[in-house]
């Protein structure tokens, strides 16, 4: 995978793996709330667009490296969750979906409000440096491939680190049942509070990576609605509260996109692009609710034989793949 | 004997019904007590205002001196009362030994040393051949166990159990009897809130009667099976005395 | 500005019929399944798409249409329920969740491939026919949308009140285990409620047409307002819809009137958090603190 890039010099393949590492990346920013702690956000693009709005403007203005602005973006993303928390955390279920649905919008409207100061609709492009890694600018698509995996490997590592300690037992508590959580000493509101910081931190880095590699920015990109909706679709397609799940919903999800949007042409591909989408949603929910990976790992055992019990009942994944309707 | 668990004036209303009125009682340190009343006499209401689920209109509870009342109830489990609950609460879709690990990391966040104490409360409550198992696939008296386990792992001084015997068969309240005498032995303080007599007048210590939200009596075991007005308003009505 | 306001006031309680039979049928179906729809707005938007090609293609007045949309759409409810909803009951956020979004996602999308998402408007003898009453002016269509709205609310809240389905549909909105117990098929119930709630929806589209454009996301203008009207009237509570609905579409106006011309979004928000301030458990908040 490292070597990948010196083999293919196709730029459209490349481009195709940009985005399966980027998408997997936000689906696994967003699965740490979402899949472990089942705080289903529909409103992720908040974040993506805070970051890719936040070092456009340091950059722009002020001259900043992406690089510096990357990190200045997770940290807006990071601070903007608190307030946003503090309100849509007070709902539960389905409208905790709907109010951060309303958070991203809301930031949407806000920046095409901001004119002067960020472009408004209109938006901009970032100024071209030609070849300058230290302004986040290369001349082939490779070393953003190289960058896009290297966050990717982060959001894993995370994802991890967050699974394999104390924080993953209380995420998966939070999830299953609040109150029981509280009654064994889990702070409940806070772990969401902080799990909530770190998703939004890494969606933030992914959405300054974005406008850096496609040179562009408006509010119609930035907090696009199809942001939010991938960032759990991947996840959920793949394995929701499964490291993994993101990574493979990603490779199945976006090389998809992209061919249909070849077949097809710009124009229509909107559309038909989020048809697609939702028809797979329908069909992993009514058929494979704990995403493909667990089809995935269940045809491995057919082959190889039942696997044998996990060395740690709950090392691996936490929540094990059962089907919901079992 | 020092007083673990003592509760002033602790009122609640729902609406026009008055659930807890002006209940107070006092569990000594390492005594076993017991909360019973008919069903919707404010037992399980009274732990749940003890343990920071509701707010008492008015009343304190003091856990060694220190309130409970404004308490979170993450924060009252951290001052080292822990509960289980009416019905069972598992982290259905954890194992058996995740679950009790939750309840250990409140004392040790390392995960290796969680798990090892956590064996231990499962070994204790006799469910370690099961540790690998879903929580949801457990029958209703494993996940009872399973919920005293996960509450022990928190390390409690003080262990309220609301109805842990509720569907239970004979041999099984035997079991669950062993298994809180046991508890009391290592001199955890316990407040039960029970339906089965043979259970209570097992246990108990103490026993405080509610009825209506109020506290209509307490006393020994002894004094409670005879004391005219408990028998009429509770045992003579339900029928509990041979459960 | 007496007159501005009452103007405003008068616009906006009109428009509120709308949002109250969405409201309604997002609660209704609350209420009885327990699953929040997502894709009300969008049966709104196909209810819109039937009369704008009934009154196209055939010359259909929209409001005769109504004969049309609500019956096709109650049909979609029940197989909506049939073949989708009853498959995620009892089974958790998640699957409840994002299989009305995908369907609202799904709806919307096929809408846009089919009609494009170009404006469409359906031009009647009334559509800009207005009434004068003292200093106000009230647009035909919109009157009559407002009348046949609380007519079918009524009519709604009758039916649960005296039929023998409609008491089900209330017993099973309280305690699903108690109206089981009762004897109610609880299969026939959701599929008649989710029905009810579907031609609601079409209804609302049809009474929309001669006065509002249909277009692929139309429907999302509407239901996030029906959104936070049930969060407004408490869950699963028909009049309460029915009032915050009214409520909603007042604050709209008023925040058109004197915010700007696209605060529609802000004041819903703006009343959410209002909302949560009063109610500060939020929806689910049984827990008292």
């Amino acid at each position: 995978m490292v070597a990948l890039p010196l083999a293919v010099s196709n730029a459209f393949a490349l481009d195709i793996c940009i985005r399966v590492f980027l998408f997997a990346f936000i689906g696994a920013a967003w699965n740490l709330l979402g899949g472990y702690a089942q705080q289903l956000s529909l409103g992720h693009a908040a974040y993506f667009g805070l970051g890719a709005y936040t070092s456009t403007l340091l950059l722009i203005r002020a001259g900043i490296s992406p690089w510096i602005g990357m990190i200045a973006g997770g940290v807006v993303a990071a601070l903007a969750s608190l307030p946003i928390g503090a309100l849509c955390f007070r709902l539960r279920g389905p409208y905790f979906a709907i109010a951060t649905i309303g958070t991203a919008q809301a930031l949407m409207l806000l920046f095409l409000k901001f004119r002067d100061f960020a472009w408004g609709a209109v938006g901009t492009t970032i100024p071209n440096l030609g070849n300058s890694p230290l302004m986040m600018q290369f001349a082939g698509k490779a070393a953003y491939y190289y960058l896009a995996l290297g966050l990717l490997a982060a959001g894993l590592a995370v994802t991890y680190w967050v699974e394999r300690s104390w924080l993953g037992y209380y995420l998966v508590a939070v999830g299953e049942d609040q109150h029981a959580a509280e009654a064994v000493g889990v702070n409940v509101p806070r772990i969401k509070r902080d799990i909530y910081l770190v998703s939004a931190f890494l969606t933030g880095l992914a959405g300054t990576f974005y406008v850096q590699y496609i040179y562009f920015i408006d509010p119609n990109t930035a907090f696009s609605f199809n942001v939010s909706v991938e960032a759990a679709l991947v996840s959920i397609v793949g394995g929701i509260g499964t490291p993994w799940g993101p990574v493979l919903g990603s490779a199945l999800l976006e090389p998809a996109s992209a061919l249909l949007q070849s077949w097809l042409g710009g124009g229509a591909h909107a559309g038909v692009q989020l048809a697609l989408y939702s028809v797979i949603l329908i069909a992993v929910i009514l058929w494979r609710p704990t995403g493909l990976l667990g089809a995935v790992t269940e045809v491995y055992a057919r082959i190889i034989g039942p696997a044998r019990p996990p060395a740690s009942p709950a090392g691996g994944a936490l929540r094990k793949g059962v089907p919901l309707d079992g | 004997m020092a007083e673990a668990l003592v509760v002033r004036g602790l009122s609640k209303r729902f609406g026009g019904l008055r659930a807890v009125h002006n209940l107070s009682f006092a569990v000594e340190e390492g005594q076993t007590v017991a909360l019973i009343g008919p069903n919707g006499a404010g037992k399980t209401t009274s732990f749940n205002l003890i343990t920071g689920y509701y707010r008492p209109d008015a009343g304190s509870a003091l856990a060694y001196g220190h309130e409970l009342v404004g308490l979170y109830p993450y924060d009252v489990c951290a001052r080292g009362l822990a509960r289980t609950f009416q019905v069972a609460r598992p982290f259905g879709r954890m194992t058996v030994l995740a679950n009790v690990m939750t309840g250990a990391l409140l004392r040790d966040r390392r995960v290796a040393a969680a798990r090892e104490r956590a064996r231990r409360a499962i070994e204790f409550v006799g469910l370690t051949a099961k540790e690998a198992g879903l929580a949801r696939d457990l029958p209703t008296i494993d996940q009872r166990r399973l919920e005293v386990a996960r509450a022990l792992a928190t390390e409690p001084r003080i262990l309220l159990l609301d109805e842990a015997m509720a569907g239970l068969n004979h041999t099984e309240i035997d079991q669950a009897v062993g298994l809180v005498r046991q508890l009391a032995r290592r001199g955890l303080t316990i407040v039960i809130v029970e339906h089965v007599m043979r259970a209570i007048m097992a246990l108990a210590q103490h026993i405080v009667v509610l009825d209506h939200g109020q506290k209509i009596a307490e006393g020994s075991p002894k004094e409670i099976a005879a004391h005219p007005e408990v028998i009429r308003a509770y045992l003579g009505s339900g029928g509990y005395a041979h459960s | 500005m007496t007159a501005v306001v009452a103007q405003a006031v008068v616009n906006g309680l009109l428009i509120g019929g709308i949002y109250a039979l969405v409201s309604i049928g997002v609660t209704l179906i609350f209420g009885v399944v327990k699953i929040v729809n997502f894709a009300q707005g969008e049966f709104v938007m196909i209810g819109m798409y039937i009369s704008y090609w009934l009154a196209t293609l055939i010359r259909l007045d929209p409001l005769a249409s109504l004969a049309v949309s609500m019956p096709a759409l109650f049909v979609c409810g029940v197989f909506f329920q049939k073949f989708l909803l009853r498959r995620v009951l009892g089974l958790g956020d998640m699957p409840q969740i994002f299989l009305t979004f995908a369907i609202s996602l799904l709806l919307m999308n096929v809408a846009l491939l089919l009609f494009t998402a170009d404006y469409r408007t359906v031009q009647t003898g009334y559509t800009f026919a207005s009434l004068r009453l003292g200093p106000l002016y009230l647009s035909v269509p919109r009157v009559i949308a407002f009348a046949v709205a609380m007519l079918l609310s009524a009519a709604l809240e009758i039916f649960l009140r005296t039929t023998d389905l409609g008491k089900a549909m209330r017993a099973a909105a309280q305690n699903r285990d108690v109206a089981m117990l009762m004897g109610v098929n609880p299969d026939r119930v959701f599929s008649v409620a989710v029905g009810l709630a579907l031609a609601l929806a079409g209804a609302a589209g049809s009474l929309l047409m001669p006065f509002y454009p249909a277009y692929p996301t139309v429907g999302q203008q509407f239901v996030l307002f029906a959104f936070v009207a049930v969060v407004l009237g408490t869950l699963g509570n028909v009049r309460g819809a029915l009032i915050a609905g009214l409520m909603m579409g007042m604050a709209e106006s008023l925040g058109v009137q004197f915010v700007g011309a696209d605060s529609g979004l802000i004041v819903v928000f703006a009343m959410l958090l209002v909302t949560l301030a009063v109610r500060p458990g939020g929806l689910y908040g049984g827990q008292t603190r």
